[in-house]
């Protein structure tokens, strides 16, 4: 997953989202926790205060008394963090009852500290306590006896807020473990999605890639809703392509047409006539005739550039040249031999696979003896760069090409022979054509006595 | 030797009716494909040069319906659509040969030549009978190496019996095949054109059978 990708952006925005969200959903969950701890805590000793006072003045109402049976176990236990406390205020003299936990030692109080009563008349305060003990605090203050005899004490209870603290830090410890867990279980849950949901862009880029390499001429795969829209654009698109190229092939072909025939005519008007006028009208009706094929091919070859691959069998072209070469030939009563390698195939159109074979066909024919042989076979790491290659060989037995004319470039507009028409020419297209799908055309002596023109292709194998 | 020239370029037609008769055929043309196919569907050619992009009917399409029709006389394609696949395509619809325009007249006739040796079984451009010797290429004809001097009406009477020698000729074939469609059929040419030849050759080589035709026969010099 690269930064610079769809799958990279959804991740990323999930994440920050999840780390966003998480911690406040975990800040939140905590504050409710800890009010709720912390009220249920105040009801408790609110209770137990309750009870110490109530319990204290059953034992008359001119001095306060133990309170007996409060119902709380850690007021026994010596420094539990709960304590009761009743001490006389205003330094009179007085009882000073505390509980059992409490021995040796003296509660703080939050009357002692300035804290105001609520509207129930209790004073509320967290106070370290014995021990280093941090308490919460809640005191009362009543009035025992009449007249002069009237005493102000303060009742009070406190619990440890040691107790508060440890159930906040658990419950903090297992939330925040409770949230990391959601957050990575909704990291892989996106990824999945993220996954799952791009899968179609994989597909489409399979079948795109099928249409590059010429598989299919369209994007035929099955994909969501969403994304057909956009199939169908691409279809269209790419239908609209072969549109424009069989229309420019069209006109390329009317253009032939129109200057061949004018061409024809000049040229035979020429050399009908014995005047250097005429002798130059040929002359240069020949060098446009040459030009006009030139930049036809090239217009052809133009046209098919940027054109979405397509697949060609190459036992098929070969066989419908050879029939027709066959017919052309038939004095010659030449033998041609077949050798396709089953599934050979060319990654280019059939017009421009009909070209160079009919053209390197054409040529062995024209010199053979008795024999021309087409093989075709795909072979690995041929051609230039990488990918599939294709070998296709054209062999003749006739009588070749010297040391000095094989070791020549093939030039376009040259020909290698001019002693029968058209001949030569051909190569050079054939060239032309292997360059334009970077392959290469070779022309080397065959074992079979003459040449033997090798090409090599980009397989669709 | 009848040629028939299907092409809808007028100055083209007329350059090729007018090479083809100096080459001593007699030739018809038609300016587009109902035309061209009516006159190869009814005429006895024995070679026509046949343009692919024509009017009414394109070339493609006379040529298979000709040879749906039994019609087996050599046809030279002439087009400026010269990529394989035309070729192919060409040759495929029953096309003998492919000339791709422009082209050069000479190669051209040398191919119509070629053609219509074929059709009638020789395989070089030089025919012999006895004596005679007839070049297609140069279309000179000479006896006993001496080269004779013929008209042009001559030498396509004496050009169609060398390419058919030994075979009776009727005279109804000898009229189809050197005359033009809109030749007087009913006229004694043809006994006229003979009798000129017979005093050109040795006189037995061409044989009156009665009631048949003519032969050319190398026999009559041995007579």
């Amino acid at each position: 997953m690269t930064t610079n990708s769809l799958a990279f952006r959804l991740f990323a925005t999930a994440a920050a989202w999840n780390l966003l969200v998480l911690p406040i959903a975990g800040a939140i969950i905590y504050s409710l926790y800890r009010q709720e701890v912390e009220t249920s805590f105040d009801r408790r000793l609110g209770v137990l205060l309750t009870v110490v006072l109530s319990d204290t003045v059953d034992h008359g109402d001119s001095e306060p008394g133990a309170p007996k049976d409060v119902g709380e176990p850690l007021f026994e236990v010596t420094h539990s963090g709960w304590y009761w406390q009743i001490k006389p205020l205003d330094d009179k003299p007085g009882h000073l009852l505390i509980s059992r936990s409490l021995t040796g030692f003296t509660i703080p109080l939050p009357s002692e500290h300035d804290v105001e009563p609520n509207e129930r008349e209790v004073r509320w305060a967290n106070l370290d306590g014995p021990l280093d003990q941090k308490l919460r605090v809640a005191e009362t203050i009543y009035v025992f006896g009449e007249g002069k005899k009237a005493q102000r004490y303060s009742v009070a209870v406190a619990g440890t807020l040691g107790e508060v603290e440890t159930s906040l830090h658990n419950f903090r410890n297992r939330l925040t473990l409770a949230l990391a867990l959601a957050g990575i279980g909704l990291l892989a849950v996106t990824l999945f999605q993220i996954r799952f949901g791009l899968l179609p862009l994989a597909k489409m880029e399979k079948g795109l890639a099928a249409v590059r390499s010429g598989e299919a001429t369209r994007l035929d795969v099955h994909l969501p809703e969403e994304v057909q829209p956009l199939q169908q654009e691409l279809n269209a698109l790419l239908k609209s392509n072969q549109d424009i190229v069989e229309r420019a092939r069209t006109h390329v072909g009317n253009l032939a047409h129109a200057l061949k025939t004018p061409l024809a005519v000049i040229n035979n008007e020429a050399r009908e006539d014995p005047s250097p006028l005429a002798r130059k009208v040929a002359e240069q009706s020949q060098i446009m005739a040459d030009q006009v094929n030139l930049y036809l091919d090239r217009a052809r070859m133009a046209a098919r550039i940027g054109v979405i691959g397509r697949v060609t069998e190459v036992r098929p072209v070969g066989e419908s040249i050879i029939r027709a070469l066959e017919r052309i030939y038939r004095d010659k009563q030449l033998s041609f031999l077949l050798n396709c390698q089953p599934g050979a195939r060319f990654q280019g159109e059939r017009q421009d696979l009909e070209e160079m074979l009919g053209n390197l066909l054409d040529n062995a024919s024209k010199w053979a003896r008795s024999s021309v042989i087409l093989a075709a076979a795909a072979v690995p790491g041929a051609g230039n760069g990488s990918g599939n290659w294709l070998e296709i060989r054209v062999d003749d037995d006739g009588p070749g090409l010297t040391a000095e004319q094989l070791a020549d470039p093939i030039r376009r507009g040259r020909r290698l022979d001019e002693t029968k028409p058209g001949s030569g020419l051909g190569h050079s297209i054939v060239a032309d054509l292997a360059h334009s799908y970077s392959g290469k055309l070779e022309l080397a002596r065959s074992e079979h006595g003459g040449l033997s023109a090798r090409l090599t292709l980009p397989s669709a194998t | 030797m009848r040629a028939l020239v299907v092409e809808d370029d007028r100055d083209l037609n007329r350059q090729l009716v007018s090479a083809l008769t100096d080459a001593g055929f007699a030739v018809d043309s038609a300016f587009d494909g109902e035309e061209g196919y009516f006159l190869g569907e009814t005429e006895p050619y024995d070679v026509v040069i046949l343009d692919t992009g024509l009017p009414k009917m394109d070339g493609i399409s006379v040529l298979e319906q000709w040879r749906r029709a039994e019609r087996k006389m050599p046809v030279i394609i002439l087009t400026a659509r010269d990529r394989w696949s035309d070729k192919v395509t060409g040759m495929d619809a029953g096309a003998d040969d492919y000339v791709a325009k422009p082209f050069h007249m000479e190669e051209l006739l040398a191919r119509i030549r070629a053609q219509v040796r074929r059709a009638s079984g020789h395989a070089k451009s030089d025919l012999e009978c006895g004596p005679l010797r007839l070049d297609t290429k140069t279309a000179r004809v000479t006896l006993r190496g001496q080269p004779i001097k013929l008209t042009s009406h001559e030498y396509r009477l004496l050009a169609y019996l060398m390419h058919h020698n030994e075979r009776v000729v009727s005279r109804t074939e000898l009229v189809e095949h050197l005359y033009e469609q809109d030749f007087d059929r009913d006229s004694n040419t043809i006994e006229v054109f003979i009798g000129r030849l017979r005093k050109k050759i040795p006189p037995d080589m061409i044989k009156t059978i009665r009631g048949l035709g003519y032969r050319l026969s190398q026999e009559g010099d041995d007579n």
